[in-house]
């Protein structure tokens, strides 16, 4: 009775909890729309990613083509999805190839391209192995994300390369070289602070400020000089992307396609683009909205039935138990009677037996259901593509923790709650019966 | 002049058979004083059962009285019928009725569960009582791991837990054989000569009912002979390994110390 109870339970509670995550996806993506707006004259350059068509197609998440606010590559999607864990030759990720730098200095003279940013993202994690359904599952957990940038006082005076909320510290300045700033994550990560010398892949830096994320996408990356940044990573000569900034808005196609011409090996993002590619990802992610309500409204639907079923199943169990302990004792219930046991007292005591009864069975229910639970969310919560729209970022959070039915303090309680009810209704008219029972038929019944 | 403690007055009691009603009890008058060792003998089907559950309180008379110490029972609600049947009568049935999911002191201590009774007053007089019936030691013991003798012991002190005016047995000794039998019977006889217990039972077994003082015969539900026993206390007895006079609640010889 009590699993029957907390599984439809324990799976709509997991249920909210993933429409919650598929909400929270939402406001990043508006966050993200609001900093593109921002910078409509950018280009972002990158070399397709190697790892094409999985999951996210044309890599359209990686931090080559968002630039600078959009990298959705890290912590995002619970982890399954780092750059490193897909990169290529030296740089040990990224999400994108490795691009010689030398190779696309013509850019910068294309007419109308105001300014090129060069860009290496470099990430560094550790692998995490988790055990599910008897199955292991590794998956590599970012620490952090390295990101050089070139602190000339052109790009730095006059373009947004770098993080603008800064929340400690000060922010890079052009010329800065052997200092990071670091994320709020950052800070915990390496227990570090402003002023303080941190260790990076055995390398000595100086922590010059702390910028708080504009988004879920830079959390964990911590800017430094690019120079820094590739001797530090062995990278010298090699980029991850470029950020092109055309001269003004309207410009900005034709540089697109100037590029393009040139160089037709890269991928080459407009903001406008990007703005129609997260339109378009959020329509996805509505529609997914949607369709998690859609399937929790069904759910607890569902659910609901069930729990009416178990409720009145477990009634009735009690009820007929009851029905036959009453029958079963009726001499017993005869001779208690004339021993002078009241009809009230006859009554309380087989009430008590029903709701004791129905309370060892709510607690065997439960130490089955916190065994079961784990086994049983894998079965009960619906398919992961419902909520992708093509099979995408889900993929990545299959192993979050909304994703597993837990049964918690509180539905314990409502599970013993419900058996103490439950027994005390089954077990209501049969210790009436049993009440009223007729002392002098009783002592007769064999 | 004797104390009456239970008195009949045209008692009667029919039942519905389908269309026809059948005369369990027809117009009985009785009177038993406080301390008589009373037994009812009769062929099955003449009303000796009917007449304890009237007597008990278990069953109401469809006519005529029955005056428990004074009290009209047949008047008496519900809830006033189990505080008599609580304070003033103690049952012993022939299957001994004990609960056998508790022990033998638990047994003993039940009748007085609803009463004003601490835990540990209704503790101590349960093993007082086991005590009297020679019990002693196997108040832990569950009913299965009684015998049928023992049983029968353990549900006369559950009787006699509230110190009740009258006891009433049915057929105590249907289920036993013949050494406990007599043995029942002397623990009755030794309750009613030592504690002044009235004590009604019913019995097919007439060299069990000649040992009360007072034998009552139905037939049909009327009382139809009476006649005086030759009570089991006032006989003389003697031990059969040394031959000493012994006292009737004698379990031990004292001359020689042998198991009676």
């Amino acid at each position: 009775m009590a699993i029957m109870i907390s599984i439809p339970a324990g799976v709509v509670a997991n249920q909210e909890s993933t429409l919650n995550l598929t909400e929270n996806l939402g406001n990043t993506i508006t966050q993200t729309e609001a900093s593109i707006n921002q910078t409509l004259t950018q280009i972002d350059c990158s070399l397709t990613p190697s790892f094409a068509g999985f999951g996210f197609g044309n890599g359209n998440f990686t931090r080559g083509q968002f630039g600078g606010g959009g990298d959705f590559n890290s912590g995002q999607f619970g982890g399954g999805f780092t750059p490193s864990e897909f990169g290529a030759g030296p740089f040990g990720g990224g999400g994108t190839n490795a691009m010689n730098e030398s190779l696309y200095s013509d850019i910068g003279s294309i007419q109308g391209v105001a300014a090129v940013e060069p860009i290496l993202q470099v990430s560094e994690g550790h692998n995490v192995t988790t055990e599910r359904f008897g199955r292991t599952f590794t998956r590599l957990m970012p620490d952090y994300v390295i990101e050089g940038i070139p602190l000339t006082s052109d790009l730095v005076d006059n373009y947004p390369i770098l993080p603008s909320n800064i929340t400690a510290g000060r922010n890079l300045q052009a010329g800065d070289s052997g200092v990071v700033l670091l994320s709020e994550n950052n800070t915990r990560f390496f227990g570090a602070g402003v002023g303080d010398k941190i260790d990076i892949l055995g390398q000595t830096f100086t922590v010059i400020g702390v910028h708080g994320a504009s988004g879920v996408e830079d959390r964990q990356t911590l800017y430094m000089n690019l120079s820094d940044a590739q001797s530090l990573t062995n990278n010298v000569g090699y980029i991850t992307s470029l950020e092109v900034f055309a001269d003004n808005a309207a410009d900005v196609n034709n540089v697109a396609s100037s590029i393009s011409s040139l160089h037709p090996e890269l991928s080459v993002n407009t903001a406008q683009q990007r703005l129609d590619q997260l339109q378009a990802l959020q329509t996805s992610y509505n529609n997914a909205l949607e369709n998690a309500e859609a399937s929790v409204g069904q759910m607890q639907t569902t659910a609901f039935g069930e729990i009416v079923v178990a409720v009145a199943a477990t009634s009735l169990i009690v009820f007929f138990v009851m029905l036959y302990t009453v029958r079963e004792r009726t001499k017993e219930i005869g001779t208690l009677k004339a021993i002078g046991f009241s009809n009230g007292t006859v009554m309380s005591q087989f009430m008590l037996e029903g709701v004791l009864l129905s309370l060892i069975a709510g607690v065997v229910g439960i130490i089955i259901g916190v065994v079961a639970a784990p086994v049983l969310s894998g079965l009960l919560l619906p398919p992961l593509t419902q909520f992708g729209g093509a099979g995408t970022f889900m993929r990545a959070s299959a192993f979050a923790p909304s994703a597993a039915i837990t049964v918690t303090p509180e539905l314990m309680l409502i599970v013993l709650g419900a058996a103490v009810l439950l027994g005390a209704l089954g077990s209501l008219y049969p210790a009436w019966r049993a009440s009223r029972t007729k002392p002098a038929e009783a002592m007769r019944y064999e | 002049m004797s104390e009456t403690v239970l008195e009949l007055e045209k008692l009667s009691k029919s039942y519905s058979l389908g269309k026809r009603d059948v005369q369990a009890l027809s117009n009985l008058n009785l009177h038993v004083n406080k301390g008589e060792f009373v037994a009812i003998m009769g062929p099955s089907g003449s009303g000796k059962t009917t007449l304890l559950n009237i007597l008990g309180c278990l069953d109401k008379p469809t006519g005529g009285k029955v005056l428990l110490d004074g009290v009209d029972v047949g008047n008496l609600s519900e809830k006033e019928l189990y505080k008599i049947r609580s304070s003033k009568i103690g049952f012993v049935f022939q299957t001994f009725n004990l609960l056998p999911y508790l022990n033998a002191r638990e047994n003993v201590e039940l009748p007085m569960e609803g009463t004003k009774k601490s835990k540990s007053e209704r503790r101590r007089r349960a093993s007082e009582l086991l005590e009297m019936v020679g019990l002693s030691g196997r108040e832990e013991h569950r009913p299965q791991r009684l015998s049928a003798g023992e049983q029968q012991r353990v549900a006369i002190a559950r009787a006699l837990a509230n110190d009740p005016a009258i006891i009433l047995a049915d057929e105590p000794t249907g289920n036993l054989d013949s050494k406990n039998k007599h043995e029942i019977v002397r623990l009755l006889a030794d309750l009613n000569i030592n504690q002044g217990t009235t004590i009604i039972m019913v019995t097919h077994d007439s060299h069990i009912a000649s040992q009360t003082e007072r034998l009552l015969f139905l037939n049909d539900g009327k009382i139809t002979k009476e006649k005086q026993g030759f009570h089991l206390a006032k006989k003389k007895f003697t031990c059969p390994y040394c031959g000493i006079k012994i006292q009737l609640g004698d379990a031990v010889c004292p001359s020689c110390k042998k198991k009676l």
